[in-house]
């Protein structure tokens, strides 16, 4: 269609939303340790990236652990707040993902009072945590047997357990890298993350191969 | 070990290959496009690879609001009472009624996830014996329809298209597989709905927009509401309301923007020219009426043709053509000439 094509004012690269202000163009290219140093220091446009980033990625990451948006979003606003409370002597961050949603989690749990109520209801609720969805993608669609196959998958995966299903997450549909889903899931050493990786697919082996 | 020692539980669990597949950069795709065409064979374990990494989604797809989103770095703000203070106040940009609005929308959405969590999550390890079943739906050159699921989402269907969808579409999964042109209304109901073309997902929870398909070329215009797009190279773009996308076969994609007319007017039966050239109003013709039109004598090189026509006859339109161009037209079974 050559009558669009004539309209067309710039290539755009992938991944880059429109209407990014000034501090995005700013810190997009600076590392995370670099980020939270400036935020640290007490740098507004920092916040405001880091905020801008982070903030909707969060909520989403929290849905995954409870359905009240508002309790996620109290959440969210009482780990910015003591953060910012904080600045001048926050921690040494290497992944601010990582660490936001590691505060995140633990926020949510003591707000549901998780820790609380006893072991057994506890363990029941935490067990629902990260339920995974298989997508439709193209190209299984078009064999007839692999409907059946997907469904086998989306079975197994959410016969996990909720942390092994969290690791795959982190994985895949946020892709994070074994050092930050190590950070996230508080693992002392990234060979616990990969540990639990293999473990989870381990039990798709046989479906995955049949 | 080395890459081709590998199983399939090797690569899934391989970051570097991931990276590729979830966000592939110049590293990681010159590598990989080099590493598959050395090893065919390989071929068939990568693509279940890069489909399995691809299709684990969170369940729960619930969005912060914008409503939120806001208030939040609001209230965040204010809490410091520090030298921050002289931040505008953001809530300007929400009147009460619209509060209301998204409150009403939040907690709905709120009370069917649920509704979701307790009736249908809790029955999941359950449903392997359900059947998906298959619908498939497509039109010939000349003829349009219009397809209402069960959620009342829509789909017109432009001619020579087709498409492909669950039989019990609106109580799992909304997906519809397409070829060719569609333009879709899509009702919100908290669930996804995806567009699936050959080698692109496109993601959307309730808006309308138009997918076309030609062969080196996808292009998704955006009416209202917001999409997000994924292709197979692992390029993800989001359009805003009135923008479109244009992605082409090799990789490449351009945003711009788009006369709504001349992109989704066909669903209302105008059919619109805009600048075409004669080999483009042909093609156009031939799709929408299924006729064959050729050209007797020729036109200069610059003839392009620009005109709107709402539901009009085959006749009626090219009587336009004609007259604008000075030349003549006849039609005879099923053909059209233009002449001089």
């Amino acid at each position: 269609m050559k009558s669009i094509l004539k309209e067309v004012h710039q290539p755009v690269e992938p991944k880059i939303h429109l209407n990014h202000p000034e501090p995005i163009q700013k810190f997009e290219n600076k590392t995370d340790d670099e980020v939270w140093r400036a935020f640290d220091k007490g740098n507004e446009l920092a916040f405001n990236y880091i905020y801008r980033i982070y903030v909707k990625v969060m909520f989403r990451y929290g849905s995954q652990v409870t359905k009240d948006g508002e309790l996620i979003k109290d959440c969210i606003q009482n780990i910015f707040i003591g953060l910012r409370r904080k600045r001048g002597s926050l921690p040494e961050v290497k992944s601010i993902k990582g660490y936001l949603f590691k505060a995140l989690q633990r926020e949510i749990i003591r707000k549901l009072n998780l820790d609380k109520i006893s072991n057994l209801k506890s363990e029941e609720i935490r067990e629902r945590f990260f339920p995974i969805s298989l997508s439709h993608e193209s190209m299984i669609i078009q064999k007839e047997n692999e409907v059946e196959k997907r469904m086998k998958v989306r079975n197994a995966l959410n016969k996990l357990t909720s942390r092994q299903r969290q690791a795959i997450l982190l994985l895949y549909e946020e892709g994070m890298s074994y050092k930050e889903i190590a950070e996230t899931m508080e693992f002392n050493e990234v060979k616990s993350a990969r540990k639990i990786i293999y473990r989870a697919l381990a039990t798709l082996k046989e479906i995955l191969k049949g | 070990m080395k890459y081709i020692d590998y199983d399939i539980l090797d690569f899934l669990s391989d970051e570097f290959f991931i990276h590729w597949v979830k966000n592939p950069d110049e590293n990681t795709r010159h590598f990989w496009e080099k590493w598959m065409v050395e090893h065919p064979e390989k071929r068939e374990v990568i693509l279940e690879a890069i489909t399995l990494v691809r299709s684990v989604k969170y369940a729960n797809d619930e969005e912060m609001s914008d409503k939120m989103y806001l208030d939040t770095f609001e209230s965040i703000i204010n809490s410091g009472k520090d030298k921050y203070q002289n931040q505008t106040s953001l809530k300007i940009l929400w009147p009460l009624y619209l509060r209301k609005v998204v409150a009403i929308f939040i907690l709905g959405f709120c009370g069917w996830m649920g509704f979701y969590h307790v009736v249908v999550f809790e029955n999941q390890p359950v449903e392997t014996e359900i059947e998906e079943v298959l619908v498939y739906r497509s039109t010939s050159s000349g003829k349009k329809s219009v397809i209402t699921f069960g959620d009342s989402s829509k789909v017109y269907l432009n001619a020579e298209s087709a498409i492909q969808y669950p039989k019990d579409f609106s109580k799992g999964e909304r997906w519809v597989k397409l070829t060719g042109e569609a333009f879709f209304d899509v009702k919100k109901n908290g669930q996804t709905f995806s567009v699936y073309t050959n080698d692109t997902e496109i993601k959307v929870l309730g808006t309308s927009f138009n997918v076309k398909e030609e062969d080196d070329e996808l292009s998704v215009a955006l009416v209202s509401g917001k999409v997000q797009i994924n292709d197979q190279k692992g390029n993800q773009v989001r359009l805003q309301a009135s923008e479109m996308v244009v992605m082409k076969k090799d990789g490449n994609l351009f945003k711009t923007g788009f006369d709504a007319l001349e992109m989704t007017g066909w669903k209302d039966k105008v059919l619109v020219f805009k600048s075409d050239s004669f080999q483009e109003c042909k093609e156009k013709l031939e799709k929408w009426f299924g006729v064959e039109v050729s050209l007797e004598g020729r036109l200069s090189s610059n003839w392009v043709y620009s005109g709107t026509y709402r539901d009009e006859s085959l006749e009626n339109v090219l009587r336009g053509i004609a007259i604008t161009s000075g030349m003549k037209y006849r039609i005879k079974n099923r053909k059209a000439v233009l002449y001089k």
